[in-house]
């Protein structure tokens, strides 16, 4: 495939093989600028992963970046909602990991202009008003008692945690502003093996 | 190619459509699939930016290799080009200018001020309410703190109601509700917050609670303070709404604050947004419009460059050009016109072809006429320069066959003064002939090759339409004059014959008389005299009858008896006849071919030559006479030389006339007579000087038929 495409390349003239590559140049430019930056802003760490009987319990602590954008955002009483993805996967030699569970939990900060406080709402969608942000914050980032459970079949079996903000709870023109990578905010896949756990 | 553009503008303009209702659709914007519709918006602009790239190299290249209407559809496409691009460029730029003005409009600092002044007075007044509540939470506190315990329910709900409180609940410090009052019978109290327990412990504290999202209340924690150092710690809790006339305006405040807000912190995003889609869109209008523009230029200028291609093809002379175009706007009647046009120059073509061929037909026709003519002519325009000639007039003139178009007639007639008299006839003729004159014509005897010819020059003026010429009409009518000459001559003979021979014989009788009957009776002196007289009479006589003879001869009428006779053997016998064939030497082809002439003419042909040459060769030392017989293409010819005294140059041209001779006794009528026999046997006859001596005859005769 690459012989004949270079055999191809090297017959056609000059112009021509400046305006394929300029074309293809423009697409990747153009697919660059589309594709969202899965730049990792949060990271997931303390993980504690506890089972009694066939309930697990999830605890982690998180990091976030949220630079002063972001803060201003929410001072502007724009809600930022993030979603955690909880999927727990069975593990095989031979074939493909298989995904058996997930789950999708949300929470959220939100400022309350007229109260002046900061508005937490867990992933229990318990509501927690804070008067500072960094509290608020700082409750909102740890996550605590999240129960889940599966089938366990005995064999080895990961827990992928995923935290990301769901842009699509933003306001309208940040959505749509895909150059803006301010809210292109991900832990990327937190892995974790949960098969030997008793 | 056509149908890819067309498609591609239908695609493009199936995106625009779908783009602007995705801009207003809340649902499609906020989804994946605006971002995969802004991606395909871009691929597609990129691709028709990909296309009209190869549409233009492939109309620049057209252009380079001048391929007949690519100029035309490039200044086609370049016009429908500018002409959409500067309108649509002009609306972009003001409505980008427009849209971000108006972005801006919405973020006024008095209307900012205004929300801000709204929001703030709402939260004043809960400040106010959370205030008067804990004045009235403090009070009650202090009042049970001070009760006994048996009263505390009473008390609470004496104090609740004379405050004015919704809900009154008092906690102990582990969450147990000791004493409940309120204004609804069926309060149940819920269980507190273990923060705001804990929190209301240290000292009032106050917190504002949405329900439900359209009712806020006011919540207080306010320590107990017991006069017993031994008792619980208790909290009161008290709950008061707030009017749902402050709560519907502050909440209303506080959406709309929070909008302005969000809209303030987002508007860059929104700007960019709306400029990229709108940019989005006048790129794909304007790209759809260029790639269209070179399927219209080409439509455009498909006939032209066809009609183009055909005035092409006319102009190489291919009249069976036709264009197909079947349009029925003005193209196309002009294409119909000119394909009708085509029709009729193909056939005045043809026709003009056909004409041209005849007049070339007459004039080789001419030309050939004019080349075997033996009379010169010669065409001469106004300025006497040569415009035509034929091979006679450039043989008479200049001795050459050469074409003298073009040249000055004074060049060829008046260096030579032979043919000086000439010029001057016909310059004077030119000349003075303004008034269109008839034709005008004149003989000249010229000395031409020591030969005295006639030539006989007519001048007939031409009109045309190219102006006017002259025609110039040279005979040489020596032969004819000749033979005029020949025809008086014969009939003076003939009268002579006749005038003279009659009395002849009376005299030379009477002479003979009278000698004999006088010749007795005189002294012999006289008898001497007379005899001397008589016969001197009778020879003179006998003379002139020879002489009447020769004449008689000379003037016969042409009556000839042709027979089958072999030249060769005739000469032969003549020869014999002589004696003096040693001096003559004959040489003759081989199978000399019979010829049809009468016998005795021929001999009395012969005789008369070779008494010429007999007589011209009477002082001469070596005397020889040469007599060739040669077989030619249907004649057969006779030359007899001798190397004698010859003709003087003075004669030769007049030799073969009566009475015209080199000799002292001859008649000059044996020539003359030998010219008449070989004329009347349709046979030529020429003399001429042998360059150092002699004189050469050569007689040409057709071969025999009867």
């Amino acid at each position: 495939m690459t012989d004949c495409f270079m055999r191809f390349f090297k017959k056609i003239k000059i112009k021509i093989k400046i305006i394929i590559v300029l074309f293809i140049s423009l697409l990747l430019v153009i697919g660059n600028t589309f594709t969202l930056s899965n730049e990792r802003k949060i990271i997931i760490n303390d993980v504690v992963i506890s089972k009694n009987s066939d309930l697990y319990n999830l605890s982690f602590n998180q990091e976030i970046k949220l630079d002063y954008l972001i803060r201003e955002a929410i001072n502007k009483a724009i809600p930022l909602v993030f979603k955690l993805t909880l999927k727990v996967v069975k593990l095989n030699e031979i074939f493909p990991a298989k995904t058996i569970k997930k789950e999708v939990r949300y929470y959220e900060i939100e400022y309350k202009t007229l109260r002046k406080i900061y508005r937490i709402i867990d992933i229990n969608e318990q509501r927690h008003e804070y008067k500072k942000m960094d509290e608020a914050i700082q409750k909102m980032l740890k996550i605590e008692g999240l129960e889940f459970s599966f089938v366990d079949e005995g064999m080895d079996y990961e827990l992928w945690v995923n935290v990301s903000l769901e842009r699509k709870k933003l306001p309208k023109p940040l959505q749509v502003n895909f150059f803006n990578q301010t809210w292109s905010i991900n832990s990327g896949d937190s892995i974790h093996k949960i098969g030997t756990l008793d | 190619m056509k149908y890819i553009i067309t498609i591609v503008a239908f695609i493009g303009i199936a995106l625009l459509i779908l783009l602007a209702k995705a801009i207003s659709n809340s649902e499609l914007i906020s989804g994946d699939s605006f971002r995969i519709l802004l991606g395909l918006n871009i691929l597609f602009i990129c691709s028709l930016i990909g296309l009209i790239a190869v549409q233009i190299f492939r109309l620049l290249q057209s252009v380079k290799k001048e391929i007949t209407g690519s100029r035309l559809t490039l200044r086609l496409v370049l016009s429908f080009a500018l002409m959409g691009i500067i309108p649509v460029l002009i609306v972009y730029l003001v409505s980008v200018n427009f849209l971000t003005k108006s972005i801006e409009s919405w973020f006024d600092v008095k209307v900012e001020s205004a929300l801000e002044g709204g929001l703030t007075l709402g939260q004043k007044t809960i400040d106010i309410l959370m205030s008067d509540i804990e004045l009235k939470g403090k009070s009650i506190a202090y009042s049970i703190g001070n009760s006994d315990p048996e009263q505390r329910d009473s008390l609470l709900t004496d104090l609740r109601a004379k405050f004015g409180i919704q809900d009154a609940v008092i906690f102990d410090q582990d969450s147990i509700i000791i004493g409940v009052s309120s204004d609804k019978n069926d309060l149940i109290p819920p269980i507190p917050n273990i923060e705001d327990l804990e929190r209301g412990q240290q000292g009032f504290f106050g917190r504002i609670e949405e329900v439900k999202g359209d009712q806020i209340y006011l919540k207080t924690f306010t320590p107990i303070i017991s006069k017993s150092a031994m008792s619980k710690r208790l909290i009161l809790q008290l709950t008061q709404p707030i009017p749902p006339s402050i709560t519907n305006l502050a909440l209303s405040v506080e959406s709309v604050y929070d909008e302005y807000q969000q809209l303030t912190y987002s508007r860059n995003s929104l700007k960019i947004i709306y400029i990229l889609t709108l940019t989005l869109v006048v790129l794909l209008a304007l790209l759809s419009s260029v790639a269209a523009s070179f399927v219209i230029s080409r439509k455009f200028s498909a006939p032209l460059a066809m009609l183009a291609d055909a005035t092409k093809q006319i102009s190489k002379g291919n009249y069976k050009k036709i264009i197909t175009y079947q349009g029925k706007d003005e193209i196309g009647i002009l294409v119909s016109s000119f394909n009708s046009m085509t029709l009729q120059l193909g056939q005045a073509t043809r026709n003009s072809e056909k004409n041209r061929e005849r007049v070339e037909v007459a004039r080789t026709f001419l030309e050939t006429i004019l080349a075997h003519l033996t009379t010169g002519v010669i065409v001469l325009d106004d300025k006497k320069i040569i415009q035509l000639n034929n091979i006679s007039a450039s043989l008479m003139l200049i001795n050459k066959k050469v074409t003298m178009k073009n040249k000055p007639m004074n060049e060829i007639m008046a260096t030579n003064l032979l043919f000086k008299p000439m010029y001057d006839f016909v310059e004077s003729y030119i000349d003075n002939n303004k008034s269109n004159k008839k034709e005008a014509s004149r003989e000249f005897k010229l000395d031409k090759d020591k030969q005295e010819r006639t030539i006989m020059l007519q001048i007939t003026p031409l009109i045309d339409n190219k102006g006017k010429s002259y025609v110039l009409v040279i005979d040489d009518i020596s032969e004819v004059t000749q033979s005029q000459r020949h025809s008086a001559w014969g009939e003076v003979a003939r009268r002579l014959a006749h005038e003279i021979k009659n009395p002849l014989t009376p005299i030379q009788l009477s002479a003979e008389r009278i000698q004999h009957k006088f010749k007795d009776k005189l002294s012999k002196e006289d008898s001497n005299i007379l005899e001397r007289s008589t016969n001197t009479i009778v020879n003179q006589v006998n003379a002139l009858k020879i002489m009447v003879n020769e004449f008689a001869e000379y003037a016969r009428p042409p009556k000839i008896q042709k027979d089958i006779i072999r030249i060769d053997t005739l000469i032969e016998e003549v020869i014999d006849l002589y004696e003096i064939d040693n001096i003559i030497n004959i040489k003759k082809d081989n199978n000399i071919p019979i010829i049809y002439a009468d016998q005795n003419k021929l001999r009395q042909v012969i005789i008369n030559l070779l008494e010429n040459s007999q007589d011209a060769l009477k002082e001469i030392k070596k005397p020889k006479i040469k007599i060739f017989i040669k077989k030619k293409v249907n004649e057969v010819q006779v030359v007899v030389e001798d190397n004698g005294s010859g003709i003087p140059d003075e004669i030769i041209g007049r030799i073969f006339e009566p009475y015209v001779t080199s000799k002292k006794t001859g008649t000059g009528l044996g020539l003359a007579v030998v010219y008449k026999i070989i004329e009347e046997h349709e046979g030529r006859i020429k003399i001429d000087r042998i360059k150092n001596s002699g004189t050469r005859v050569t007689i040409m005769l057709k071969i025999g038929k009867k």
